[in-house]
């Protein structure tokens, strides 16, 4: 039976539910290994005057301290514009940036001598928000540009404002968001012959921190060796930065020839590590009296942090989703990365799209209240037209197509029983005076490939046994998203073999060079396309030589190698099925007959080309596509937001593993749920990060789950693209959770009356309380009488 | 005087002292238990290492009270030290497996995909067997059974959507305890011989005397099984650490803010362990974890039940206790403003003899208690409202469960028809210490409660705090909020009640 579409568990679930799955901490202690801790910066910003290590060198067991001039190669990297300082030089520019590697022999002593490393700095006022750094003039990069062919011209543009019947202006604010995988940044580093270092890490881009730890080291990237069994979560959190402790541990061994290991505490991952871009857009839409949309203009500044890390890109997807699953006739965005003083801000799942996404669908809630239209009416007029010429073009010129927009806004309507529950909700409105309710319609239409063309390439290794056993290592590292368990599925089913037959091993560079990160909801595109091709090459030399193994001039059948099957554990001719080889025996006798059993195989995918300097081309394979339904109730007296409800469908092609893909939807979903409601980054005036932990850092919790929550998928029949016809499924549910926010903006519509309702992401208990108090002078109304209920629908 | 530690790990037994004593569990098992060949059991993860997410979610078994059975529950390793172990079997993932064959938690979590990138999976399937294990009637778990239950434990991959599944499949009734693998008779006999006497561990005499000056000596543990131990060691050590639970230790031990050279930890204590209702008030010992009070507090005082639900996480409750709560002087504890109104006593002893201190007057400023070196606490009186009294009780905190309050309120109305007769209110996180609100009060007593009286109460409150700002919440939402929360009550109380059910 085919494997590809059932639903096998993880292939390390065994391994995850006992207990046996191994990250970093857990791999075994090594002879004379070196526990690693750093000092960071005090400050946010300032310039080091001088570092004082002599207390901490005296402390017992510290076995060395490590600053920038230690480094053998150049002191900067970055993954885009090489700008990140290893370790700090003259100038800190954001509160724990390293400063000084520590390596003892016990942690108590690495964290003893952290703590009497004196550096003395002379303090600046840091630029912390996107308005200072706007004030300041302090960029990364320059602004981009992107606009639908035909918009070019001013004049035309501006008479579409001033001739549209309705226009709305405004800001829009939405904050960062911490990974936090579980898993906190590690690496173990282990030295080898001739200087050799290989890096064990729990990183999404083996590649990268191989480069990374080489040329902080000054070795050749033959020389570093980095390997990823697992992660314990990544959430892109560790597509960079996951080579601070890499090159930390590398460092060590460097100097001391000892293996090291560093698994950072979660307070201080959370201190220096980025995470998801606050924005800030300036907004300006025009709209016919039917809601129907004419033109739209963003301006979005992200707080980039100190260092550019993926920051253009992060923000070059945002205006690449500045439309949404929504035609905008004549669309203008621009986007401008501010470099402020706090870590470099980087990957999280989504990567720039949840913050476009959120601020257009926000904008229709509000056309809605304008035009006097359930807003679901108004996003699905203005939804992509599959095949309407007129309605499919993006703004960068790429043509939609091939999707089921239409039919998941109608199917999930009947499915969720909308209509009836929008005027369950209104007779609430009308009868609690001590609770306010609202439902919410969001989409998602996410492209899929990374924007930077040249890392949609992939490659694999396949090496096939003489008992008929398949090992496959690919450049796609495993964070629970369940990549390796579809690859053994594909693999498996190229050879007609049980699963158990096909072993994942462990992502490394010795196996696949120059691999992009497992990013961009394209890991199993890229990685399980590599795999096929590799299984391929296989396979064609396994028929060859089968074709002369079942030729036979008795029975009048000639070598043919298009009639040799390769399935259910056996080869056999399909003119004589009764003569079938078993594949193990197959392949001991194909290797005594000199045929080669592995493979390398290499993908890339094809039609994927955009320009960035002139913002047009087709930057995406294809889209990955959804919507879902929210219902919330929320505490007028306190503003705390119950979840009751959610209705998720989406287009995710033929799934190559539904049980994999539901809780990558699931978890998607909830994870943007956090992001738009309780998951709130504060720091003080001084740049220091206050919330530090999960005491302070709300993560959504199981008791946060929506009561009732309908996943489901749809079928789409015109999808053929892609591996096995899947689509890549990792971030696009994220950002359907902005379905919870726009339901709490629904909730607080109607109380206020004609009034435009402004709400920030997240909507936290404090964000809601306010908002309220500030609609209607106070929160909660005597009577429902008194209550301001627009009632409209 | 016995002068080590002995409890058992997945069966084997362990007898401990030196440093290993004042480790925590999470740093133990992890660290290959004490001994260079041992099975590292790193099953056990650390995410956190302050008791906010469960991945280090372990069953400890303690001798029932009948004695002839070991009753498991579930405890976050990182922030449980090994001296909190003596006399107990703790068990851990790796201990769950029998025979190598899946435990039938494992085995549903693999079939429901219930694990994703596998790092908070060990302390899932030890909170799903740890409701097993306190289900009364071996029923299938309800979703909000399994809800509440699974509270103590994050995952940041799943969505918890099909962790629920996993925990609706596992069928209670057809799942063994672990009592069944791990016959308790020996280990059950082993404590009986070990006996209910006082354990003293690494006596710092005997360091002294040895006179290695560069190493820290190990901490100093003492565990001592009558009242009377327990005051006369306290006066002879007021350095020692009091320690009970250990929910707020651990977390500040993790932190390096806290390395005590001794601590003194009261579980053993018999006298300590009362929990009952004499003359109209409620009794709880010091060493009361709180999912005892919880439980007690169902019938006897739903409001304090209701809130108590939302204390921490189920680990944290089956470890902490109310009078940790009250001497760690949080002013967001949540325990504080209900024993405000009620009017609580707090009883002290000491070598000296005993002394009652009213809860208000026990704390004298930001962490200041009314507490000499000598004194422990050994139990909360708190009389019970009467049929007359409408007590409600808020906690605001960000996230529903396993969170930190944001504001904290009481509310204690004497109500005589349509009069409030008497008015005791209280807030926390609204200063330096939780505060009664008189001015507030004042305002209520003697008068008609009519929403008008409420909100003008609640007018008057917000003039009687000075909440700050921080992490948690502004100023202004705090003040919004104690406010809000006056006119919530009066919608409970009198109002038309509160309407919220779903319309899904």
């Amino acid at each position: 039976m085919a494997s590809v579409g059932q639903s096998l568990p993880h292939d390390s679930a065994t391994g995850h539910v006992t207990g046996a799955a191994r990250y970093i901490d857990d791999l075994p202690r090594l002879d004379r290994e070196l526990y690693v801790d750093f000092a960071g910066s005090p400050v946010a910003a300032g310039r080091i005057r001088s570092i004082d290590l002599t207390a901490a060198r005296a402390v017992p067991g510290v076995v060395c301290l490590l600053t920038y001039d230690h480094l053998g190669g150049p002191n900067h990297f970055g993954p885009i514009i090489p700008d990140e300082a290893f370790l700090a030089e003259e100038e800190v520019v954001y509160v724990g940036q390293p400063i000084v590697v520590i390596a003892a022999e016990t942690p108590a002593a690495a964290l003893r001598a952290r703590q009497l490393i004196v550096v003395d700095i002379e303090e600046r006022k840091p630029v912390l928000s996107i308005d200072d750094a706007l004030a300041a003039k302090s960029f990364i990069g320059p602004e981009r540009r992107m606009m639908t062919p035909g918009a070019e011209s001013d004049a035309d543009f501006e008479a579409a404002f001033r001739s549209a019947p309705h226009t709305l202006a405004g800001r829009f604010v939405s904050g960062g968001q911490e990974q936090f995988y579980f898993e906190t940044q590690a690496a173990l580093s282990i030295p080898g012959e001739g200087g050799d270092v290989r890096v064990i890490s729990s990183t999404q881009n083996t590649t990268e921190t191989q480069a990374v730890v080489a040329e902080a080291l000054g070795l050749g990237m033959h020389q570093v060796v980095c390997e990823c069994q697992r992660m314990g979560g990544g959430f892109g959190g560790k597509e960079t930065q996951s080579a601070i402790p890499a090159v930390m541990t590398a460092l060590v061994v460097k100097q001391t020839g000892r293996p090291a290991r560093l698994v950072l505490r979660r307070g201080d991952d959370m201190r220096i590590t980025g995470k998801r871009h606050p924005y800030q857009t300036d907004y300006r839409v025009a709209f016919a009296a039917d809601g129907r949309l004419i033109a739209a203009q963003m301006a979005y500044y992200s707080n980039g942090g100190a260092f550019a890390d993926l920051s253009t890109s992060v923000m070059e997807r945002t205006m690449l989703h500045a439309d949404n699953a929504y035609h905008v006739p004549m669309l203008r965005v621009t986007g401008q990365v501010c470099r402020t003083n706090l870590p470099p801000n980087t990957a999280f799942r989504g990567f720039g799209g949840p913050q476009g996404v959120a601020v257009i669908e926000s904008l229709l809630e509000d056309i809605a209240q304008v035009v006097g239209r359930d807003p679901f009416d108004v996003r699905r007029l203005n939804l992509y037209r599959d095949g309407d010429p007129a309605r499919s073009v993006t703004h960068y010129g790429q043509i939609v197509r091939d999707h089921v927009l239409d039919e998941t806004f109608d199917r999930l309507a009947a499915s969720s029983n909308y209509r009836h529950r929008v005027n369950a909700v209104t007779e609430f409105n009308t009868t609690s005076i001590t609770h306010v309710r609202g439902i919410a319609l969001t989409a998602i239409k996410f492209g899929i490939s990374f924007t930077t063309k040249f890392l949609n390439q992939a490659n694999a290794l396949v090496n096939v046994y003489t008992d008929g056993t398949v090992q496959v290592s690919t450049g796609g590292t495993e964070m629970g998203q369940g990549l390796y368990t579809k690859i053994q599925q594909l693999v498996a089913d190229e050879f007609g073999l049980p699963p158990s037959r096909v072993r994942m091993m462990a992502t490394s560079t010795e196996k696949s060079n120059n691999t992009s990160p497992t990013a961009a909801s394209a890991g199993t595109d890229l990685n399980g396309a590599a795999a096929l091709v590799a299984c391929g090459q296989i396979i064609e030399r396994m028929r060859d030589y089968a074709a002369g193994l079942f030729a036979s001039t008795e029975r009048g059948l000639v070598a043919a190698p298009e009639h040799v099957v390769i399935d259910d554990g056996a080869v056999w001719d399909d003119r004589d099925p009764s003569h079938r080889i078993e594949f193990g025996e197959f392949c001991a006798m194909a290797r005594r007959e000199r045929v080669d059993l592995g493979a390398r195989g290499f993908y890339a995918t094809p039609g994927v080309d955009y320009n960035r300097e002139t913002g047009c081309g087709n930057p995406f394979f294809y889209y990955t596509t959804g919507a879902a339904i929210a219902e919330v109730t929320i505490d007028r007296f306190t503003g705390e937001l119950t979840f009751d409800r959610a209705d998720v469908l989406m287009d995710i092609g033929r799934s190559i593993n539904p049980g994999v893909d539901r809780g990558q939807v699931i978890g998607g979903f909830i994870q943007g749920v956090g992001w738009v409601t309780n998951e709130e980054l504060r720091y003080n005036d001084a740049g220091h990060l206050l919330s530090t932990g999960p005491t302070t850092y709300k993560i959504p919790n199981v008791t946060d789950l929506p009561r009732v929550l309908n996943v489901d998928f749809i079928d789409n029949p015109k999808h053929q693209k892609n591996v096995r016809q899947s689509k890549a499924v990792g971030e696009p549910p994220l950002m359907l959770g902005i379905c919870a926010w726009m339901a709490a903006k629904n909730a607080l519509q109607s109380l206020a009356g004609d009034k435009r309702v402004e709400l920030a992401i997240p909507a936290t208990g404090e964000e809601l309380l306010t908002r309220m108090t500030a609609l209607v002078g106070q929160a909660v109304p005597d009577a429902v009488g008194t209550s301001q209920i627009s009632g409209r629908r | 005087m016995r002068n080590s530690l002995v409890f058992y790990v997945n069966g084997d037994r362990h007898e401990v002292r030196g440093e290993a004593a004042g480790r925590t569990l999470s740093d133990y098992l992890r660290g290959g238990c004490g001994s260079p060949t041992a099975e590292r059991l790193v099953g056990t993860k650390i995410a956190c290492a302050e008791g906010d997410c469960g991945a280090c979610t372990v069953l400890v078994g303690k001798t029932a009270p009948s004695g002839d059975r070991l009753d498991y529950q579930t405890i976050d390793a990182c922030i449980a030290f090994i001296y909190q172990l003596d006399r107990r079997h703790v068990v851990t993932v790796e201990g769950l497996q029998e025979d190598s064959r899946l435990a039938p938690a494992q085995q549903a979590m693999v079939d429901c995909h219930g694990s994703q990138c596998g790092f908070c999976t060990p302390g899932f399937v030890m909170a799903l067997q740890g409701l097993v294990e306190e289900s009364d009637d071996r029923g299938p778990l309800a979703d909000e059974t399994l809800r509440l239950g699974l509270s103590g434990n994050l995952c940041r991959c799943t969505g918890y959507s099909q962790i629920l599944d996993a925990g609706k499949r596992l069928d209670p009734a057809r799942v063994d305890s672990v009592a069944k693998q791990y016959d308790p008779a020996p280990m059950l006999a082993d404590f009986a011989a070990l006996g209910d006497g006082p354990v003293r561990v690494n006596p710092r005499d005997t360091h002294q005397l040895n006179g290695h000056a560069t190493a820290a000596p190990p901490v100093e543990v003492f565990l001592p099984s009558t009242l009377p131990e327990l005051v006369e060691f306290r006066a002879d050590n007021p350095d020692a650490k009091l320690v009970s639970g250990a929910t707020d230790v651990g977390v500040q031990f993790n932190h390096g803010k806290l390395a005590p050279v001794a601590v003194i930890s009261t579980t053993g204590v018999a006298e300590l362990q009362h929990l009952e209702v004499v003359d109209e008030e409620l009794v709880i010992g010091a060493a009361v974890p709180w999912s005892r009070v919880e439980a007690f507090a169902k019938h006897e005082l739903p409001a304090y039940h209701a809130i108590l639900t939302r204390f921490g996480s189920p680990q944290v409750r089956h470890a902490g206790t109310l009078v940790g709560n009250l001497a760690n002087a949080s002013p967001i504890a949540d325990s504080i403003p209900f024993h405000y109104v009620a009017g609580s006593t707090l009883e002290l002893a000491s070598v000296g003899g005993r002394r009652d201190v009213p809860i208000e007057d026990f704390y004298l400023g930001y962490k200041q208690l009314d507490l000499r070196p000598d004194e422990v606490i050994i139990a909360v009186r708190t009389p019970l409202p009467a049929e007359n009294v409408q007590l409600r009780l808020y906690k605001v905190s960000k996230r529903r469960d396993m969170d930190i309050s944001t504001v904290t309120t009481a509310f204690w109305l004497e109500l005589e028809g349509d009069l409030c007769a008497g008015a005791r209110l209280a807030a926390g996180g609204v200063g330096p210490t939780v505060v009664r609100l008189p001015r507030a009060e004042e305002a209520l007593i003697g008068r008609p409660l009519t929403l008008e009286a409420m909100r003008v109460a609640g007018r008057i409150a917000r003039e009687e705090i000075t909440p700050i700002s921080d992490v948690r919440g502004g100023a202004d939402y705090r003040l919004q909020l104690v406010e809000n929360l006056f006119a919530k009550c009066w919608h409970e109380v009198r109002g038309n009640g509160i309407l919220t059910g779903s319309s899904g």
